[in-house]
């Protein structure tokens, strides 16, 4: 990553990374969304958390360094200070590529009074991984969370968009049978409905 | 600003004679009447069932006219600190050279807590028209809801709403004719506890990590300078939609709900859940006592009362004695060491282990700790180390005063809230229920026997 880093002279503050450095990856929808959301705030700068949901959504999922760096540049902000925000927050995946479906499982206070932890189990031994795992097919990552604000249905899982529960064993059988079965990765689904609620009517469909 | 009827009102439900309520309260739905009706989610239906009243009379008034209701509702913050709105909406500069902003706090994190959820699947103008009110009294410009990146059910009723109050002119340009422009945009969090705290929330909402800022007297208070440097309201998601209600049928109408406690005013949507037979949110008057609430919840399952967690995570444990006791209300709560706070309310039976639910409150906060301040990076840490070994039957004597001295360390030490709020619990579980403590430091095990208990920890 060392030549995205570009330090200026003395006392100037650390340069965003440049286009020709790059291999740009936004697609036109992508970019359309980022400037209609440049004008709901006074600066760029506020665009930085929607800009990275914008990224996940655009490189599958996963913000590599790359995805980081194309935030970075489209905000004018130091690769660095993007890099910094990005890994503070749990949801932007910047570890390691994701599985297709990531399994969210509640373990925090009600949940964990109403069975969360005998869910847990049973899914890390059923996939073989622990927190914050892949499987090997790349099909599902393990995650365990904290309260996810719906305790009324404790014990539960997030998956993508969707809160599941209350849910037992055989009811998380059916779930990851379920996942195995679509098409498209939830992971990207979640980011994409995340950056369409940011946008207002006329900006959900730029024509 | 008090009811004058407040001092009957108590005598009627409080006896001399009595220790407690008797007189039976029930439910007292005012955010939530409409809740389980979708059309209630749609502007024609919100408007059928008399919304925007509330805006249309706070249009009627000057601004100081609508910080007058708020003040005489005697409304205050249902985010968990419980300050009084007027206050924060009199801080905004009345002479206005810039943006000003309406900010909701809809990061709802506590665990325990789930009412800013389904206010905002199921009543989403109630939000609206609440910032639109808060923007009539502050000159303000820009809201932004801050909603946590989980809650895409919320955000999506949320953006649904939005966008139709800005076809229909609720929202924008001269809203209603009456030349107010005030533009609302959702603005979502990816996943960070510390987020609901209002400074951190500044920040991420900024683009910056989510860490709180320097505080009044250290520095402005975010009614001078908040988000982005710019004077800025900001509540909570109940908070907010409270305020049609007070300008429709006015403050003082308003603050005769709860009459009977010292000073909350109003209806507070309580968050039940654990050993509930009907968790879910349940909208009662400031007065009611906690016992009510668990009747009103369908009763205990599975066991007998233990122990109650009143307010979200974050407010000390309760016994079983003390939940007899309890009236709903700020200050009442304090009566019984605990606190309204968010109103997560969690009902725990006796087949519960209180060493391992700290435990996991614990893990809550070592992992949700923004790691800007050293008593709460390192603190909630080495709190999770010995409250671990505990529960791995490995705890050396003298464990629960170790806790307790780390507690105090922290309490008051940190740099925002959640440092206190990690303190709180373990402080109290210890209080209250010493002996579980005990036994489990000698003896390796829980004191409790149950399936329950077993399950209440990995391994
Ligand atoms: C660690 C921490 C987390 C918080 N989380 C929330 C939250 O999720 N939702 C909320 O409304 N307030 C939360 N608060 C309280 C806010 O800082 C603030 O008091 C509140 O938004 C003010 O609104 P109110 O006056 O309407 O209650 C939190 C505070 C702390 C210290
Ligand atoms: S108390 Fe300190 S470390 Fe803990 S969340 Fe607040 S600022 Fe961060
Ligand atoms: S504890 Fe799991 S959703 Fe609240």
């Amino acid at each position: 990553m060392s030549e995205l880093l570009q330090i200026g002279a003395v006392n100037e503050r650390p340069k965003p990374p440049r286009a020709e450095d790059l291999n740009l990856r936004f697609s036109d929808r992508a970019v359309a969304e980022l400037e209609a959301l440049k004008t709901h705030y006074p600066n760029w700068k506020a665009c930085i958390l929607p800009g990275l949901w914008i990224a996940q959504r655009e490189y599958g999922g996963f913000l590599s360094g790359e995805a980081i760096a194309e935030v970075a540049h489209r905000l004018q902000r130091s690769y660095a200070e993007v890099e910094g925000v990005a890994t503070f927050y749990s949801m932007y995946n910047t570890a390691h590529v994701p599985g297709k479906h990531k399994i969210e499982v509640c373990t925090c206070l009600t949940c964990q009074v109403c069975g969360a932890y005998p869910l847990w189990e049973h899914l890390k031994a059923k996939l073989g991984i622990g927190h914050g795992e892949t499987t090997a097919d790349g099909m599902f990552t393990l995650e365990e969370v904290e309260c996810l604000n719906a305790c009324d249905r404790a014990p539960l899982i997030q998956v993508g968009d969707q809160y599941i529960g209350p849910l037992d064993t055989a009811g998380v059988d059916r779930l990851l049978d379920e996942l195995r079965g679509r098409s498209d990765s939830t992971v990207v689904q979640m980011a994409d409905v995340v950056v369409q609620v940011h946008l207002r009517e006329p900006e959900r469909n730029p024509t | 600003m008090r009811n004058p009827h407040g001092a009957e009102l108590f005598c009627a439900r409080t006896p001399a004679w009595a220790g407690r309520i008797v007189l039976k309260m029930a439910e007292l739905k005012l955010l939530l009447e409409h809740a389980h009706e979708s059309e209630f989610a749609t502007l024609r239906g919100y408007v059928a069932r008399g919304g925007y009243e509330g805006l249309k009379a706070a249009l009627g008034m000057d601004r100081q006219g609508v910080i007058d209701q708020i003040k005489a509702s005697g409304l205050r913050g249902r985010g968990g600190a419980g300050f009084p709105t007027w206050i924060k909406w009199n801080g905004i500069p009345k002479e206005k050279n810039g943006t000003h902003y309406i900010l909701c706090n809809a990061d709802e994190g506590e665990p325990g807590t789930f009412k800013d959820k389904q206010l905002m699947e199921q009543t989403p103008f109630e939000l609206i028209e609440g910032m639109t009110i808060a923007a009539v009294a502050t000159q303000g410009d820009v809201g932004y809801i801050y909603i946590r990146g989980e809650f895409l059910d919320a955000a999506k009723a949320m953006r649904r709403a939005i966008d139709e109050a800005y076809r229909d002119g609720y929202l924008g340009q001269n809203i209603l004719g009456s030349g107010l422009n005030f533009d609302l945009h959702l603005h979502l969090g990816a996943g960070s506890y510390e987020c609901g705290e209002e400074s951190a929330l500044m920040s991420s909402l900024m683009g910056e990590r989510g860490m709180p800022r320097l505080k009044f007297p250290h520095a402005p208070l975010p009614t001078i300078a908040g988000l982005f440097d710019r004077p800025t309201v900001i509540n909570n998601v109940e908070t907010y939609c409270c305020a049609p209600y007070i300008l429709k049928n006015g403050g003082e109408w308003y603050a005769t709900l709860g009459a009977a406690t010292k000073n909350s005013r109003g209806t507070k949507i309580f968050s039940v859940s654990g050993h509930v037979n009907r968790p879910g949110n349940i909208e009662i008057e400031f007065g009611t006592s906690l016992m009510e609430l668990l009747e009103m919840s369908g009763g205990m399952q599975g066991g007998r009362l233990k122990a109650c967690v009143p307010g979200g995570s974050s407010v000390p444990i309760i016994n079983a004695e003390a939940c007899e006791k309890a009236i709903i209300g700020y200050e009442e709560m304090g009566d019984v060491k605990t606190m309204v706070g968010s109103g997560g309310c969690m009902f725990l039976n006796d087949h519960t282990c209180i060493v391992k639910f700290i435990w996991r409150t614990a893990l809550f906060y070592a992992r949700e700790s923004c790691g800007k301040c050293t008593p709460c990076r390192e603190g909630t840490k080495w709190m999770l180390q010995i409250l671990t070994r505990i529960v791995d039957g490995k705890g050396q004597p003298g464990d629960d005063q170790l806790l307790l001295e780390i507690c105090k360390q922290i309490d008051g030490r940190s740099f925002c809230g959640l440092g206190d709020a990690a303190a709180w619990p373990v402080e109290a579980a210890i209080r209250v229920f010493p002996e579980e403590f005990d036994f489990y430091i000698k003896n390796g095990r829980s004191m409790v026997e149950t399936p329950l208990m077993a399950t209440m920890s990995p391994r």
